[in-house]
């Protein structure tokens, strides 16, 4: 099966496209990824395929021009919120979809390097986003969108997070921090080598007081300046009251600190600079995981959070001048040609078309409209131009609406405590009573030492392994989930999904493709099928109805359809070869339906072709189930899990596909409200997981315990979600629970094991047993045990 | 052994500059992007160098025999 040389997906359209690359035709899947590579070749940037080392991003059906253009960019009102003006340079920072690998970046800075007017460009691959400089007089934002859409990349503004905002800034401090604890912990573990000696055999005094010296030299950046964070922590936490682990960590570095301070300057007691550094150093390594995992999340959050300006064609005075939506009045009246996205809720005072609203009720098929019906904004206007008049803005609109459910539904979403924080909170207050008992019996028995002896259990208790338990197993395993093509964005998903017990899928987009494809094609005449396709391509080219991409990729430049004339709600006519050919419903194609073989009652949809009266073909059209769909609900139920169903759509489809999969628990025609509430019911008793894609979806997945957005999803859904699958592969679920139950499994060994250690150490600390060494072997093993343990996780067979 | 006095103070200045070096390091960026540093010397365009070092293991080849030779 040959896949196309630019994504890796199998080519289902034979040799039909093809790009010259270095002398030889490779085979490409379809109009989109040949017009991609077509302009990385002509840019001469071939090296692209040299380098890079994962497939290219799967371009859809080629986007006629009209929608393509960006213009949008070059208002001013949206150049004023968007673009940041220095001098004669304007700069941008935008979001890029579609890079997979560090090639990509290469790629993209190259190809807009070259353009006449850009003073420069950066793209960083990890988080997607790129940021350029351009002189407004010489060259437009909207010229360099497309010059990197012509590449196959989808670059749009962003909102930045507020938690992004903190989290880089952070990010780099705690770099700082941690480079720096690492660095001084090496030299003073030398040194405390040396001082080990001491133990085992003579040790001049000089030299001994000297290493200590320079021990706390080393040690004190690490103390002062690198343990910052667990004293700012330690002393907000006391300030409302609370106990945290940081208290027992700041008490035990800081003590440990000083007394080993004192112990140099006066040249008696024990040194603990080597396990304040160390420990400081593996806390520190702990908490930079759990920050770059928060970024990473924000990171895509902000990513997510599009902000691709809308515009619209205000008819004032009888002119047409575009606008930004923004600035829409209620009562304005707008053009909506086909292709553009209405701007505004508003009614139409004249025309008739048909309207994608799939990104509201998550259908595929447009609703016809006509004079005095409501349309919404966000859908996207099919056949003929529309004139509306604007009704509800900003906040009013149903888009809005959708929004501010969504919020609702995320603010009441139950939080479940992490088990890891709720220990640490015991664990605090225990290790500190038991460190004050020991001070206070040993003070009976042998003062000299009871100080000496506290300390020792302050230090060789600290919760070192107890910190790196949670965060190193939650790192790996975001690194499977990374490769499986899942995005986590929320925490506490490892510990959520193996509660899951009921699950709830979308139907549209979900367990189905969301496209319509081509099912079995039924021909009544002499005619050749593929003859009859590209007849049928050629004669809805320009069109774009979801009815006309499926045809797409059979059209053929030779044949030649004049006078197009589409007819809304019921099909197209054209003339070819002097013939009157028709598309569209039977009713519309021929006259007389009768003695024909044709099954009415079927639930697929179906478009017929005729010529000249005479029914030539019939084409079924299937919203297809995705190929693993089956197999993911049969594998849910065997782990008792059960399934539902909760779709917009009320046709006899919903049945049909839940037949198909064994579903039994269909709730069909659900608004937004209606899901939301289905969730909720179904919260009191169970942990729901949901799974959606549209814009309608998002509340839900707000509210539900655990939600999955498909990667082809809104970005409004896949912001609501706490799980992102790329590529759409179903089946990754069911490796997701999986990998979530191992990684519970191994953070209970390493909490347990980090337990363990300290029930050990307690009473030899207690006692007076431990030595500085035996706390810094005893730590380190601790540490070195619990992070090997994490590592296991990356060895999961799936 | 009393060398070690003037030795401890002269690696106490090395382990200063690293640190130096690498505060350095991060404040400029440099750790911002990882994957991307690690490749970007193998991108090598300027001077047209053949690209036939070992880049990934995954890297697809184009032709049957290695890219051309600088021009």
């Amino acid at each position: 099966m040959t896949t196309c040389f630019h994504c890796n997906e199998p080519v289902l359209t034979g040799d039909k496209f093809f790009t010259t690359i270095d002398g030889q035709a490779q085979a490409m899947c379809c109009p989109g990824c040949q017009a991609v590579s077509q302009a990385i070749i002509d840019s001469g940037l071939a090296n692209y395929y040299r380098f890079r080392s994962e497939p290219g991003n799967r371009q859809n059906a080629l986007v006629p021009d009209e929608l393509n253009q960006f213009s949008a960019y070059d208002l001013p009102e949206v150049q004023q919120d968007l673009v940041h003006r220095q001098g004669e340079l304007d700069s941008i920072s935008l979001t890029i979809d579609g890079i997979t690998c560090a090639a990509c970046a290469w790629l993209i800075e190259h190809k807009v390097k070259t353009l006449n007017g850009v003073t420069q460009i950066g793209v960083n691959s990890t988080t997607q986003r790129v940021m350029v400089s351009w002189r407004p007089d010489t060259i437009a934002l909207s010229t360099i969108l497309k010059q990197i859409s012509d590449i196959g990349y989808q670059a749009a503004p962003y909102q930045v997070d507020d938690q992004e905002k903190l989290s880089k800034a952070e990010g780099r401090k705690f770099l700082l921090r941690l480079g720096l604890a690492g660095f001084a912990t090496m030299q003073v573990m030398m040194f405390a080598f040396a001082l080990y000696s001491g133990y085992f055999t003579d040790l001049d005094v000089e030299l001994r007081d000297y290493f200590r010296w320079v021990s706390m030299i080393f040690a004190a950046p690490v103390v002062f300046y690198s343990a910052q964070p667990f004293y700012f922590s330690a002393i907000r936490s006391l300030l409302s009251g609370k106990l945290n682990m940081d208290l027992s960590v700041s008490i035990a570095i800081a003590g440990a600190y000083i007394a080993s301070c004192i112990a140099t300057v006066n040249g008696t007691g024990e040194v603990y600079f080597e396990s304040v550094s160390m420990f400081t150093f593996f806390l520190l390594l702990g908490r930079y995981f759990e920050q770059q995992a928060k970024q990473k999340a924000s990171v895509s959050s902000s990513n997510l959070h599009k902000l691709i300006p809308v515009t619209a064609h205000l008819i004032q005075d009888g002119q047409t001048i575009e606008i930004a939506a923004k600035k829409l009045k209620v009562d304005d009246i707008i053009l909506v040609r086909p292709g553009d996205i209405v701007a505004a809720d508003g009614d139409i005072i004249s025309g008739l078309s048909s309207v994608n609203e799939s990104m509201l009720t998550g259908e595929q098929m447009p609703v016809t409209k006509n004079i005095g019906q409501k349309v919404f904004a966000g859908t996207i206007n099919i056949d003929q131009p529309l004139e509306i008049k604007v009704k509800a803005l900003g906040q009013d609109q149903l888009v809005a609406e959708i929004i501010r459910l969504q919020e609702f539904a995320s603010n009441n979403n139950p939080k479940i405590a992490l088990l890891a924080d709720r220990l640490a909170r015991y664990f605090s207050a225990t290790i500190l009573t038991i460190a004050t008992l020991t001070y206070f019996i040993w003070l009976q028995i042998s003062p000299d030492d009871a100080f000496w002896i506290t300390l020792s259990v302050l230090v060789a208790t600290c919760p070192c392994a107890l910190a790196l338990a949670t965060p190193t197993a939650v790192t790996c395993a975001t690194a499977i989930f990374t490769k499986l093509g899942i995005i986590t964005r929320k925490s506490g998903v490892f510990e959520k999904l193996p509660q899951i017990n009921h699950v709830v899928f979308d139907k549209t987009g979900t367990l189905t493709c969301g496209q319509l494809s081509l099912g079995t094609v039924k021909l009544f005449a002499d005619i050749d099928q593929e003859a009859a396709l590209s007849l049928v391509a050629n004669l809805e080219q320009g069109s774009l109805h979801p009815i006309a991409q499926v045809f797409t990729p059979f059209s053929d430049k030779n044949l030649l359809v004049t006078n197009i004339n589409h007819q809304v709600g019921k099909g197209v006519q054209g003339i070819y070869q002097q013939q009157v050919i028709k598309l569209g419903s039977l009713a519309f194609c021929i006259q007389n339906s009768d003695n024909l073989n044709i099954d009415v009652h079927s639930h697929h949809q179906h478009v017929y072709l005729s010529i000249n009266d005479k029914l030539i073909a019939s084409f079924e059209l299937n919203d297809l189930i995705r190929p693993d769909s089956e197999q993911v609900i049969k594998t849910l139920k065997a782990q008792s899990i059960m399934v539902s169903m909760a779709t917009g759509d009320s046709s006899g489809h919903v049945k049909y596909l839940a037949d198909r999969l064994h579903i039994t628990d269909i709730h069909s025609g659900m608004s937004p409200e209606s899901k939301l509430n289905l969730i909720n019911t179904l919260q009191q008793t169970k942990h729901v997981a949901m799974f959606g894609d549209g814009i309608n979806d998002a509340p839900v997945l707000a509210g539900a315990n655990i939600s999955i957005a498909m990667g082809s999803g809104s970005a409004i859904a896949k912001n609501s979600a706490d799980l992102i699958l790329l590529g759409d592969h179903l089946s990754r679920f069911n490796d997701a629970i999986t990998v979530a139950k191992y990684t519970n499994k191994i953070i209970k060994q390493n909490l347990a094991w980090a337990f363990g250690y300290n029930v050990i150490i307690l009473p030899l600390a207690v006692t007076g047993h431990v030595v500085p060494y035996i706390a810094a072997i005893g730590m380190s093993l601790s540490s070195i045990i619990v992070v090997s343990n994490s590592l296991r996780l990356l060895r999961l067979k799936l | 052994m009393s060398i070690i006095y003037v030795l401890i103070p002269i690696a106490m200045l090395f382990v200063l500059i690293a640190v130096a070096i690498f505060f350095w390091a991060v404040k400029s960026e440099q750790f911002d992007d990882l994957d991307r540093q690690s490749v970007s010397i193998l991108f090598d365009d300027d001077n047209q160098s053949s690209p036939s070092k070992p880049n990934a293991p995954k890297n697809e080849p184009l032709t049957k025999e290695q890219p051309e030779l600088p021009l």
